[in-house]
């Protein structure tokens, strides 16, 4: 069996919809960004569109855009991965019965707060009525719904999904994890956050979606591994356990792209690691900034990346572009308790 | 292909603590359903099904003494987690591998909504603001145990524990882990108690299912874990399995986010799927553990994919959210307790307050214990806002 990116679909807090995020990438300067969104309504129909939340409608649009050229017009599933949901509407749901009481309240935001709306959303605007299921596992959700999809393509029972991982984060949510010490103060320049060290990294948010397929005619690459691991006491031999799980050794990758993230405690855990002197070394959270599904866009930064053969310099931790690669293995942490890891390599081997 | 089996599981519903104790009131068809005792709220007048135990005497009955009280959420799935721990025989240190997976929606909102305003004013409740994700509670659970090294967590609102239990036998069939705990943990907040009064399908009086008079459903809260493992896992390890997981089917009705479609086709297809993964005949299903709210909507639309699915001969259909109320994203797997309680002793449990059969459907519930049957299989369903249905069909071994 074989995983192949068909496609994707990605609003990020770079160019949206669009491959030049990931080799040209803007500099930010404030400790949050927000997704650069695309015109709705050249995809939604005005009248549908006003009834969806922002999450909703990068979701929807996200996924429209990763069937187009596809070759995939009804995936078997559609799974979903989101660290907390559907945030906008909580909040209004929230305040309007913190603030006002709970006698005057309306149903709109409730409707669209549970995080399974997205998934829901995509699957009633395609009428899919295949598997749909939601992850909301923190740092991890997008990688556990990759793992979920992988196992049902494992087993024959779809041979193709959407697979998306998508977080919004709003001016109050903001702040509430500033309290926790997620973010910094102020930012320089948001593409050399890793290159400064210091307490905290900053915000972005994502919608990025892949059309999955066990048919590879024109992919953008094959997912040949992904696995989680919880309180994992060893990093390393983790990430070695895997590649020896996908049937190779670190003689057979040729790019370690991680999150580190300019946060001094969540790098050390990525600075520990005795890689291979050989492997070259990228990064996406500065592209993409720290959200809890920021690996989706790690993943979509180095499909394309395979895609075009090259890592570019935006992403090369040598501030290098690096040709010729052909397999890329993808490690995460969270708060030093979920780790990742995602290994995708061209489909011209 | 190898069996997939439950060797423990645990639970805490308005039906009490324990599987002893939730078993015994399912047959003397107790209600858990009444008048609100501890959740905070303007609404006194909705009857929901509360876990009769204030948050400080789970906090005792756990053995935690710290000032800082953890989300209900957590409480409850501590609780369910340790028993089921306990009936599996489960050990951290046993060399073999563990997952668990929780099912929850609410996570630590019961705080958030409590110091939302301190939230966003002082740092004094910043530990709440940590345990607002689904998944920090997850870990919160997790860590009560330890020994987990595959830990995540899904949210699909009422199916949200049913997923976690489809997600685990494929973990544990594709050989990612040995053990796989799974289910689902949620308490009443506020919130969803003014988010589906909104909707205007809440019952002012205890709740009646698939009854012609029906109006709506009452909430409840609670948890629930199974153990799942293959068979000869079990049998190595000396325990002694209590049923096997047969099959599952997971749909999306892709009609509403929050509505059923009339025809049922979500609900039709879950089923239809689990059946054709167990291999089970239609008439082979004893019994069906239905989800049945007590919503004009839910149960109309899924009392007409049970005539889909089973034409003529309807199995025994009970909804027993008359009696745990409605435990949202712990539901599937409260029910899931509940179906193998019924597989393993032999009974049928009620679906209370039925009066007057439904028009549209050809079938009426059971409407009182029915003890001494023999139960075979058993179908669960669970079905969720967003269309998110999934049925689990739970089976006898063979030689019990």
């Amino acid at each position: 069996m074989g995983i192949y990116i068909k496609g994707a679909g990605v609003i990020s807090i770079q160019e949206p919809l669009s491959e030049e995020g990931v080799f040209h990438p803007v500099a930010y300067t404030t400790p949050q960004v927000r997704c650069v969104e695309p015109e709705f309504r050249k995809f939604i129909d005005p009248m549908a569109a006003r009834r969806m939340s922002r999450i909703v409608k990068r979701a929807v649009v996200s996924a429209a855009v990763a069937l187009e050229n596809s070759g995939i017009s009804m995936p078997d599933a559609i799974i979903s991965g989101t660290g907390l949901g559907c945030v906008e509407d909580t909040e209004k749901f929230l305040d309007a019965m913190v603030r006002q009481g709970e006698y005057c309240l309306q149903p709109t935001f409730f409707i669209q707060s549970t995080h399974n709306t997205i998934s829901s959303q995509i699957a009633i605007r395609l009428k899919c009525r295949g598997y749909n299921n939601t992850h909301v596992h923190r740092g991890i959700s997008f990688e556990s719904a990759l793992l979920d999809a992988w196992l049902l393509f494992a087993k024959g029972q779809i041979h193709s999904a959407l697979v998306g991982g998508y977080d919004e984060l709003t001016p109050t949510y903001f702040r509430l994890l500033g309290r926790l010490g997620y973010w910094r103060e102020t930012v320089t320049d948001s593409l050399q956050i890793v290159r400064e060290p210091a307490e905290g990294t900053f915000a972005g948010e994502g919608s990025v979606c892949f059309a999955l397929s066990d048919e590879s005619t024109g992919a953008w690459g094959q997912l040949e591994g992904v696995s989680i691991a919880y309180r994992c006491p060893d990093f390393m031999q983790a990430a070695e356990h895997f590649l020896t799980c996908c049937g190779i050794g670190w003689e057979g990758v040729d790019v370690v792209m991680m999150g580190l993230n300019g946060d001094r405690r969540n790098d050390a855990v990525y600075r520990q690691l005795q890689l291979p002197d050989v492997r070259k070394r990228a990064v996406y959270k500065p592209v993409c900034g720290e959200f809890f599904t920021a690996p989706a866009y790690g993943m979509y930064a180095a499909a394309v990346a395979l895609k075009n053969g090259v890592l570019p310099a935006s992403l090369s931790e040598s501030g290098v572009a690096v040709e010729g690669i052909r397999r890329i293995l993808l490690l995460n942490h969270w708060d030093g308790k979920d780790y990742s890891f995602i290994l995708l390599s061209s489909c011209g081997n | 292909m190898e069996n997939v089996v439950v060797s423990g599981m645990g639970i805490i519903s308005a039906l009490g603590c324990g599987v002893e104790e939730t078993c015994r009131a399912l047959r003397e068809e107790c209600s858990g359903i009444g008048p609100l005792r501890y959740l905070q709220t303007e609404h006194l007048e909705i009857p929901c099904a509360e876990v009769k135990c204030s948050d400080v005497e789970l906090q005792e009955k756990l053995g935690l003494f710290s000032e800082e009280i953890a989300p209900r959420t957590v409480l409850f799935g501590m609780m369910a987690l340790e028993e089921a721990w306990r009936s599996a025989g489960l050990s951290s240190s046993g060399g073999v591998r563990l997952a668990f997976i929780n099912g929850t929606t609410v996570g630590g909102m019961e705080k958030s909504e409590q110091y939302y305003l301190d939230f966003l004013k002082n740092d004094i409740w910043n530990t709440y603001i940590a345990s607002h994700e689904c998944g920090a509670c997850t870990e919160k659970i997790a860590d009560r145990m330890g020994g987990f090294s595959y830990v995540t967590t899904l949210s699909t609102a009422c199916s949200s524990a049913a997923n976690a239990i489809i997600l685990g036998e494929n973990l544990v069939r594709a050989g990612l882990t040995d053990i796989a705990v799974v289910g689902g943990s949620e308490c009443l907040t506020k919130f969803h108690l003014n988010g589906f009064n909104t909707l205007m399908i809440l019952d002012r009086e205890p709740c009646r299912p698939f009854d012609a008079s029906r109006v709506g459903l009452n909430l409840g809260e609670g948890a629930a874990y199974v153990v799942l493992e293959r068979e000869s896992t079990a049998r190595q390890r000396g325990v002694q399995p209590l049923c096997r997981l047969a099959g599952y089917g997971n749909a999306c009705d892709a009609f509403h986010q929050t509505a059923s479609s009339d025809d049922g086709v979500g609900a039709t297809l879950a089923m239809n799927g689990a059946l054709k993964m167990s291999g089970l005949q239609p008439s082979e299903i004893d019994y069906i553990n239905a989800h049945g709210t007590g919503t004009r909507n839910n149960d109309v639309s899924e009392g007409r994919a049970i005539m889909n699915v089973f034409g003529e001969r309807i199995p025994w259909v009970s909804s027993t959210k008359a009696m745990t109320g409605h435990t949202t994203s712990a539901s599937g797997a409260v029910e899931a307790v509940i179906s193998i309680l019924a597989l393993r002793h032999g009974f049928i449990p009620a679906n209370l307050r039925f009066r007057e059969a439904m028009p549209e459907l050809t079938f009426t519930p059971v409407t009182h214990t029915l003890e001494n049957v023999k139960v075979r299989n058993v179908l669960s369903n669970s079905f969720g806002f967003g269309g998110n249905n999934s049925s689990l069909i739970f089976s006898a071994l063979s030689e019990s």
